[in-house]
């Protein structure tokens, strides 16, 4: 009992920047504009959180600065696609690699080569008063840090905008259908732009979230990966905040079995094998997954006529 | 005439890169009245409205608007003005709603859909549109559609509506009841600017025609010479010469000939399984043309695909002269003799970037006419489109130039030549002269008909009434896969027809 209550305590903290990530994707998606960048933008992110921590001393201005450099990525990206009309894919993963090699680099410049990585101390958790103090379920939702409450209070707040309000009509029809929302007058191009930014900020904040929570330090391959994981999730819940929170819960869910086992230290079966499964989940859901509904125009530049 | 000018277009010059798609072109747009811009496909009556419209910026030239000089940037500011367009291609969001279509970029922070949605049906209930404001677009007749267009309009309470080819995808009755609407609205004290290259309509429903060829005003009708002008007089406007005249073709001597193609109980389904055909059966006689008339989407390109070979059937029979083929594959049925002009000429009809000789040798490849050892023939291949250049007058300098260098014309003089000779038995035109001009249907026309002489068989799909009319021995008429009933030419009346288009039988008219 105590495992499990562990395991899945260990989920929805693991399961918190997918979500994080999958939300600015959605976001980004609906209006037409893929945020192919995400990888680079997550792993800026973890970069400039720990910086700004380590630096500061203080955590939350590390998350300040991890958005600032999600943002600014996110805006080069969109620079180039949604006003210089470059292919989204390409573009995207041009800049993922480009950060890699910023970060890298800039990490030594800063900091030097050193022999044992530098730490800060990890985002503590917040117990709920209490909620927290409910059995089992207290244990799971409501002893968890802030960023992980903030990311499911975001869901709510997305799903309302996005239904009930202008702006989400309007950011759905861009990716549905770009020039019916030019021939109403509304300046298309500057909505895409906007959307990449949230998802940029969303996505520096997830990066930073593996730097400051999970295990308070940086290296280059801290990420690896988990942008494109996001990016999928979104796919997977059908470019719906509710779909997001689902399969972001079931990858945190694989992150946590993965973790587990490696404490376990299992002599027979190497741990590694289950640290490989949320990327073996991707690609088995993907394949499953049927009824999707994609945006009409998802990853197609739209180029004004005049 | 009493009437305000309301738009005045001052020496509007509209330049694409080299081309000069409005050249010195003045205007003025009346209060209560219809002003029809009439001409050929890249004459440049949608360049000059989308002008107006903002979604253009003029090159040079003045926009008064009730006396005062604009500057229109943007559709908003044209909006602002009272000025609305329904693009030929509607600008609809399909995965939407009605009311969530005509509200985008009209409403502010969080929205009430009950209360919108009664706002709207009101709306659409005052001029008597059948529309559902809840309904999502995509459920919708492209006439329904249409209408969905006109109440964004209305929404925004436009004095002028410029409306681009509104008829092409209504069926006669559609039509008709938006002729109703025009009528009603401009009674109003509203105008509408009607876009089309279609003379019948024009004489119908408008107060004055402007007649535009190569991006000028060729001639002005004004009111009061709109009831005398003849029609011919109007083609020579937009063309700037008269249109030789198709005969229509005779209808003895087909009754004791063979038949070369049968179709039989063919039914045909999507991925998920709606039926895209259902239970087709029909024959064509050789030296004979069967008109497929019907609201382009109701089976049309299935119906073609499926005797091309190019989908699989569901369930029926294809058989060309006695033998079936049904299980052939597309490359034995053009070995057969089936040649086919697809109604997308870019999508699957050519190649843009290569030479009229690759675009020749497209559909084959592989026979032995152009290759030997896999090795094309380059000579005698360029020869042969020299010759297709000649005869079929199609404007190029040579062989060697990329396709999508011509203009739509003769890029389908092109297909339309190397389809006539893969055909040797059958051909299948699907809508030949969707989207060319007066001089390029004519042609298009005439070698159908020749082609009807050495007595191979004719498939025509038009949503053209009037080239169904024009070119077929017998007319069928198509709704959702099914085969409504097939007449002799002359049967029945347009109406008759346009009852059949919408999926009425005729004895419950």
């Amino acid at each position: 009992m105590n495992n499990i209550t562990s395991l899945l305590a260990r989920a929805f903290f693991m399961s918190t920047p997918l979500i994080l990530g999958a939300l600015g994707e959605v976001i980004a998606e609906r209006t037409g504009m893929m945020v192919t960048a995400v990888e680079g933008i997550f792993l800026i992110g973890a970069w400039g959180g720990f910086i700004g921590a380590y630096i500061s001393g203080n955590l939350y201005l590390g998350f300040l600065l991890a958005m600032v450099c999600g943002l600014m990525v996110a805006l080069l990206y969109a620079l180039t696609t949604v006003y210089m009309n470059q292919h989204q894919i390409v573009m995207g993963t041009a800049i993922s690699i480009l950060v890699t090699g910023f970060c890298t680099f800039f990490y030594r410049v800063i900091f030097g080569i050193q022999t044992t990585p530098l730490k800060v101390e990890v985002l503590s958790t917040i117990q709920i008063p209490i909620l927290s103090q409910i059995p089992f379920v207290g244990k799971i939702l409501f002893s968890q840090n802030i960023i992980t409450y903030l990311a499911y209070l975001l869901i709510p707040i997305i799903l309302f905008v996005m239904n009930h309000t202008a702006l989400g009509l309007t950011l759905r029809s861009c990716g549905e259908n770009p020039e019916a929302v030019d021939t109403a007058g509304i300046d298309i191009l500057k909505i895409r732009f906007a959307a990449v930014a949230v998802a940029g900020c969303l996505g520096g904040i997830a990066g930073a979230y593996y730097s400051l929570c999970n295990v308070g330090m940086y290296t280059s391959e801290i990420i690896s990966g988990r942008g494109w994981i996001a990016f999928g999730i979104c796919f997977l819940g059908n470019w719906n905040p509710v779909g997001a929170l689902i399969f972001g819960t079931v990858f945190g869910v694989s992150e946590a079995i993965g973790v587990y086992v490696k404490s376990l230290g299992m002599s027979t079966m190497p741990s590694e094998l289950f640290s490989a499964l949320p990327y073996v989940l991707v690609i088995v859901l993907t394949v499953c997954r049927k009824d999707l509904r994609a945006p009409n125009k998802l990853g197609q530049n739209y180029v004004k006529e005049n | 005439m009493g009437k305000n000018i309301i738009v005045e277009l001052k020496h509007i010059n509209k330049r694409f890169a080299k081309v000069l798609a409005n050249d010195d072109v003045s205007m003025v747009i009346k209060e209560g009245e219809v002003v029809a811009l009439l001409g050929e496909n890249g004459a440049g009556k949608s360049t000059i409205m989308k002008i107006l419209y903002g979604l253009y910026h003029a090159t040079e030239g003045e926009i008064f608007i009730n006396q005062k000089k604009v500057e229109i940037r943007s559709p908003k500011e044209a909006m602002a003005c009272g000025i609305a367009m329904i693009q030929q291609h509607f600008s609809l969001v399909e995965a939407h709603t009605v009311t969530e279509n005509i509200i985008l970029g009209h409403c502010k922070g969080k929205i009430d859909f009950t209360e919108k949605e009664k706002e709207i049906q009101a709306l659409a209930d005052q001029y008597h549109f059948d529309v559902p404001a809840g309904e999502l677009v995509k459920n919708l007749t492209v006439g329904a559609q249409q209408k969905v267009e006109i109440l964004k309009a209305l929404y925004l309470n436009a004095k002028i509506i410029i409306m681009d080819e509104p008829t092409a995808v209504l069926t006669p009755q559609e039509a008709d009841v938006l002729m109703g609407f025009v009528r009603d609205y401009v009674a109003k004290g509203n105008s509408i600017v009607f876009i089309t290259h279609k003379m019948k309509e024009v004489l119908e429903v408008s107060d004055r025609i402007i007649v535009l060829r190569n991006g000028k005003i060729s001639g002005t009708i004004e009111e009061g010479e709109i009831r005398t002008v003849k029609e011919s007089e109007l083609v020579n406007l937009m063309i700037g010469h008269d249109l030789e005249i198709i005969k229509a073709p005779s209808m003895t001597g087909t009754d004791n000939r063979k038949n070369r193609l049968e179709v039989e109980h063919v039914s045909l389904r999507s991925k998920d399984n709606i039926p895209l055909l259902d239970n087709v059966s029909f024959s064509i006689k050789e030296g004979e043309i069967l008109g497929f008339a019907g609201v382009s989407g109701n089976g049309q390109q299935e119906l073609c695909e499926a005797i091309y070979g190019a989908r699989k059937l569901h369930a029926g029979k294809v058989i060309l002269d006695g033998e079936e083929i049904s299980q052939l594959a597309v490359k034995e049925r053009i070995e057969k003799g089936i040649g086919y002009l697809a109604s997308d000429r870019y999508r699957y009809g050519m190649i843009s970037g290569m030479t009229l000789s690759e675009n020749i040798l497209l559909k084959a490849s592989y026979l032995k006419n152009w290759v030997k050892n896999g090795i094309i023939k380059w000579k005698e291949l360029n020869n042969y489109t020299e010759n297709i250049i000649q005869e079929y007058k199609v404007k190029a300098p040579d062989h060697e130039v990329v396709i999508g260098s011509l203009s739509g014309g003769n890029q389908q003089k092109v297909v339309v030549a190397r389809e006539v000779d893969r055909g040797e038995k059958l051909i299948i035109f699907d809508q030949p002269t969707r989207g060319l001009d007066l001089g390029a249907i004519n042609y298009v026309h005439k070698t159908i008909m020749r082609e009807k002489s050495k007595g191979k068989s004719i498939l025509l799909v038009s949503t053209e009434l009037s080239e169904i009319f024009a070119l077929s021995d017998r007319i069928a008429i198509l709704y959702k896969g099914k085969i409504m009933g097939i007449f002799q030419n002359g049967e029945l009346s347009t109406e008759q027809i346009g009852l059949l288009m919408a999926g009425y039988e005729l004895k419950e008219a």
